[in-house]
Formats: structure tokens, C-alpha cells, sequence
């Protein structure tokens, strides 16, 4: 990563912020939320794009299937919520926890392979677990689970209510914001160096003293925690789960949303998922066929701007000398 | 007389029916150079992959310090201080210069280390910057892998190797590819490096290792067909007839 596309990942997330910002001072003296929750949907799939873009930016291994962990997640936090307690510090806990346990069994199954091979059978795990989710009737089967109460979360001098548009908003950025900042400090230490390594060329580092599997494995463990826990959200801010969560189109769009935003950047698809929701939101209000406009969208930045909004933003700024 | 710090004991390797080392067995004594020569084909990158842990030979048994190495990994192997290089240059090309060094070095860190900053890693640091000064390459250090010069990559490649202070160093044509002035200077530091490594080479270019070697080790058709120092070793008629031609 050079200084230019390091400059432009420090402008990007001053962006978001001021953004965030914004949207709330709009959201607070208008009234309207509609945007707010538009948003916060957005930095909700932004965690599942980071947890992609952990694997396929930062370890090199492209999943099409990470939108298991995701769905578990929510269904997960669904259950918990509504049948058990409506408390979000235990759901987030037992979410994190059992994310890292599912993570962990599947990367067994995941880790034997590598390219295009670890790519089909992440996208068959996925496939397995939305179905046997789709004929789970005690699970709402093909309907999914209503019915999710609207959290409160008790702080010391005040309760916060997830009702409240401003507040969810607030405390999604917060949230995805500690896990972008995590994930980037992994980046800048002798794990996230083995993560290069591994991206740039596994079979070396064996002769450098390193077993590529471990760390392979923590990458993976830790893709899904924030899968997870980003899928804990959502029947929060959606009040239901259904079993489409799990389905590919969600992988996807999580793939896209990386590329979009720009491969390996984590900054990148948070941004990118803010900004294909918007161009859903905008296109659909146009057309009915919006997913062939982002269809076409997508093929013409994929051709000319591969390194996403980052590498667009990191290339203006060298060109300009920018120090 | 010192013990070897390597004995390889008829160490055999097949691939189906085609027999890629047969027999080879020779002692490593400690430090200097100690070279692997002959044709292409002869069976010395096999052998050099049978020693790194690359191969685990079908047959034959492999010691280092007296320890049987033979079943063990790359991993085990440089742990116990054996380090190698490639033929074709193998670095991690989209990294930076002093990241492949970090990478090579962080290893010198005790673990719970992997979850600090590499700003706290101080062993990593300093052993990272004694390479480039080492190696001649810090002014390269922010430059990728990928954009250095051909030569500069192979020294970059013999640097990463000598990030943890092996004790063996197993050098597959170093000088592969470089210009008349790169071969001098990499043969200047392989002189060096023999000071306090004990080193295994194998090189295409006699000259160099008639040169640089105490001992040199020649290989036909997966066999050794003969050993000893560099004067013998281009006396003996055998190898003129299997390396260097009838002619010679």
C-alpha cells in the first residue's frame, strides 16, 4: 500500500464520518429517517463487505459464501431476542462466540482448499445452510422469523432505544467503526505481515519458519465473528430474518461491494456499501430494472477503475503530488 | 577434526518409475562453501529440495547435528537452522523491500508479539535494517519486490534467507540470470556470508564455484559421481567425461 492510496483511506474515512455527521443533523431537525435507516442498512452489509474483503483482500482467498455467517448471525440474534432475552450486549456476546465456533468447524471444510476451489465450496456451504434454514419450520422455514422487539440497551446514565432512528444509526457507525479500526490494526502487525504472505505468496513462507494453516484459520475465525456480529443487527433495525440472508445474491453483492469500494482497503466496502445503496435506492426510483443499471455499472468499473474508489482516489491524489 | 553439521546417508527419490536421486550420500562440514554441480537434469534441485524438507526421500536418512531430520518439514528444518533459496527467484513481490525483510525476521519474536503493533517488535526491526545495510539495499527499502532489478532480487532473496541466522544456507543458482558485475558482487557476498554459514550451493557457473568452494560435489543423472576439493574434483576424469565433455 502506498503513501497515495494511505492518504486516500485517511480522506475516505474522514468522509464517512462527516457523512454520518451530516446524515444525523439532517435526521434530528427534519424528522425524516428514512435515509438514516437506508444508511445504517448500509453499514450493516458494510461489516459483511468487510468480512469479504478481510479474506479476499488481505488473505487472498475469495469467498462467495460468506453470507452463512451472516444469516447465522442474524438468525441467531432473531432467536435470541425474541424467544429468549431482548438484551443486546448477550446477543452480541453469544453471537461473537458461536460465529467464531461455526468459523472455526467450517474452516476445516473451507482450508483444505485454496482459489477457485475454497471459492465453490465456501458458496456450497452457503447453499446447504440456507436450505436446511429454508425447511426448518420451528425457524419460519421459506417465511422467515417476525416479530423481533425493539432493543434497548442500558447504560449507566441513559437507555439507549434502537427504535429511535438517530440512535440505531449512531450506534451501527460506532459498532462498524471499532471493527473497521480492529481489522486495521491487525493490518500493521506481525499477523496482519503473515496475512501479506500468505496473499502474496503462501508457499514461500513455510521456508520463512511460518505454517500458512493457522493463520489462515484466524483470518477466517475472524471473518465470520464480523459476519456475524454485522448480522446481528439486522433484525434489530428489520424487526424479522428470513432465509434469503444466507442466499448467494448476498454474497454477491458483498463481493461487489469490496470491488466497488476497492480490494483489500477495509475502508473500501464500507464506502461501497453505502454507495450501492444508494445507487439502488436512486435507480430504483427510476427504473425496475435497476439491477441491470448496477449490473453495467459494476462491468464498466471493474474495467476501467479495478482498484475501486480507492484506487480512483489514490491515483487523482498522485497525480496531483499530493503529499 | 570437526564433526559435519549434515550428513545425508543414500538418500533416494523417485517419481514413478524415473529415479530423480539414487544413493546420494556426502558429509557437510562446518562453514564455508561446499558446492553441488553438474548438468541439467543431474538431480540437484531434487536433492536440494530432499534437504530443505520439501521431498521426504523414499529411502536414505537425513542428519543435522547428529539429529534425524529426514521426516521432517521446511518448518522443522529452518527451526533447527536450516535455511534455502530458490532457483527462480520466490519472494513476496507486492510487498515492499523492508516488509519481505520484516516478514523474514519477525520470526526472532516470541508469539503473543504477532498481536502487537510491528511497531513494538524491536528484534524484528533491527535484525529487518541490519539486512538492508547488510545487503546493500536500503535505499530500495519502500520499493516493492516486484520493481526491483533482477539482481537486486536475488540478493533481496539470499537476504530474506539470512533473516533468522541460519546455520546452514542452501543457495540454488544465486547468480541465475545476473550480468558479469551482479555474479562478482553476489560471489564477494556468498565469500562473506561462508565466514560464519556453512553454505550449500549449487551453481552453474564453474568458475565461480572452482573459486569459492572448499568442497564441490558432482551429480549425473541423479547419482554423485564424485567429490572432493575443487583441484581434484576438475582432475578427475570421470567428471570431465559426465560435465565438462570429452573434450575438457
Amino acid at each position: 500500500m502506498d503513501k497515495y492510496q494511505q492518504k486516500a483511506i485517511r480522506m475516505m474515512e474522514w468522509l464517512m464520518l462527516i457523512a454520518a455527521i451530516l446524515l444525523v443533523i439532517i435526521g434530528k431537525l427534519t424528522g425524516d429517517t428514512f435515509f438514516l435507516r437506508l444508511a445504517t442498512e448500509a453499514l450493516i452489509f458494510g461489516g459483511l463487505a468487510l468480512s469479504v474483503d478481510l479474506l479476499l483482500g488481505i488473505v487472498g482467498l475469495l469467498s462467495l459464501g460468506q453470507a452463512l455467517y451472516f444469516g447465522f448471525g442474524a438468525y441467531l440474534s432473531a432467536v435470541i431476542l425474541r424467544d429468549w432475552i431482548a438484551s443486546f450486549w448477550v446477543c452480541i456476546v453469544i453471537v461473537t462466540f458461536a460465529s467464531a465456533i461455526l468459523g472455526w468447524i467450517t474452516s476445516y471444510i473451507a482450508l483444505r482448499s485454496k482459489g477457485v476451489y475454497f471459492a465453490l465450496i465456501s458458496f456450497g456451504l452457503a447453499q446447504v445452510f440456507a436450505k436446511s434454514i429454508y425447511n426448518t419450520r420451528s425457524l419460519g422455514a421459506s417465511d422467515g422469523m417476525v416479530g423481533v422487539p425493539i432493543i434497548r440497551i442500558p447504560l449507566p446514565f441513559v437507555t439507549l432505544n434502537l427504535g429511535d432512528a438517530v440512535t440505531f444509526f449512531v450506534i451501527t457507525f460506532m459498532f462498524m467503526g471499532s471493527i473497521y479500526f480492529a481489522l486495521k490494526y491487525f493490518l500493521y502487525t506481525p499477523l496482519g505481515r503473515i496475512w501479506a504472505g500468505v496473499r502474496s505468496n503462501d508457499s514461500r513462507l513455510p521456508y520463512l519458519g511460518y505454517n500458512t494453516a493457522a493463520p489462515k484459520r484466524i483470518a477466517f475465525i475472524l471473518a465470520a465473528i464480523v459476519a456475524g456480529v454485522s448480522g446481528a443487527l439486522y433484525p434489530m433495525l428489520r424487526g424479522f430474518v428470513s432465509p434469503e440472508l444466507m442466499y448467494f445474491s448476498v454474497s454477491g453483492n458483498a463481493v461487489i461491494t469490496v470491488v466497488l469500494g476497492g480490494v483489500g482497503t477495509l475502508i473500501g466496502p464500507l464506502f461501497g456499501s453505502s454507495l450501492l445503496m444508494i445507487l439502488k435506492s436512486v435507480i430504483g426510483t427510476l427504473t425496475l430494472h435497476h439491477h441491470i443499471v448496477i449490473g453495467l455499472i459494476f462491468v464498466v468499473l471493474v474495467i476501467f477503475a479495478p482498484k475501486g474508489i480507492v484506487g480512483i482516489l489514490s491515483t487523482k491524489l498522485k497525480n496531483r503530488g499530493v503529499r | 577434526m570437526s564433526l559435519p553439521i549434515l550428513q545425508a546417508k543414500s538418500l533416494n527419490k523417485n517419481f514413478g518409475g524415473l529415479r530423480a536421486v539414487g544413493q546420494v550420500t556426502f558429509d557437510l562440514d562446518p562453514l564455508g562453501v561446499t558446492s553441488i554441480i553438474g548438468p541439467n537434469g543431474a538431480g540437484k534441485t531434487t536433492l536440494f529440495n530432499l534437504l530443505s524438507g520439501l521431498y521426504i526421500p523414499d529411502e536414505g536418512q537425513l542428519l543435522m547435528n547428529g539429529e534425524d531430520i529426514t521426516q521432517l518439514g521446511p518448518v522443522a528444518r529452518l527451526s533447527r537452522g536450516m535455511a534455502r533459496s530458490f532457483q527462480i527467484t520466490n519472494l513476496f513481490f507486492d510487498l515492499t523491500v523492508e516488509q519481505n525483510l520484516q516478514l523474514a525476521s519477525q520470526k526472532l519474536e516470541s508469539w503473543p508479539k504477532l498481536f502487537y503493533a510491528t511497531s513494538k517488535s524491536p528484534l524484528t526491526l533491527q535484525r529487518a535494517q541490519e539486512l538492508l545495510e547488510e545487503f546493500h539495499l536500503e535505499a530500495k527499502k519502500d520499493e516493492l519486490a516486484g520493481a526491483l532489478s533482477h539482481g537486486e532480487q536475488r540478493r533481496l532473496e539470499i537476504a530474506v534467507t539470512m533473516a533468522l541466522r541460519p546455520k546452514i544456507l542452501l543457495l540454488d543458482e544465486p547468480t541465475q540470470g545476473m550480468s558479469q558485475g551482479d555474479t562478482q558482487e553476489t560471489s564477494q557476498l556468498i565469500a562473506q556470508l561462508a565466514k560464519n554459514v556453512t553454505i550449500l550451493l549449487i551453481e552453474h557457473d564453474v568458475e565461480l564455484v572452482m573459486d569459492l568452494s572448499k568442497h564441490v560435489i558432482v551429480m549425473a543423472q541423479g547419482e554423485k559421481i564424485a567429490d572432493g576439493n575443487p583441484r581434484d574434483v576438475r582432475s578427475n576424469p570421470i567428471v570431465q567425461t559426465a560435465y565438462f565433455g570429452d573434450a575438457a
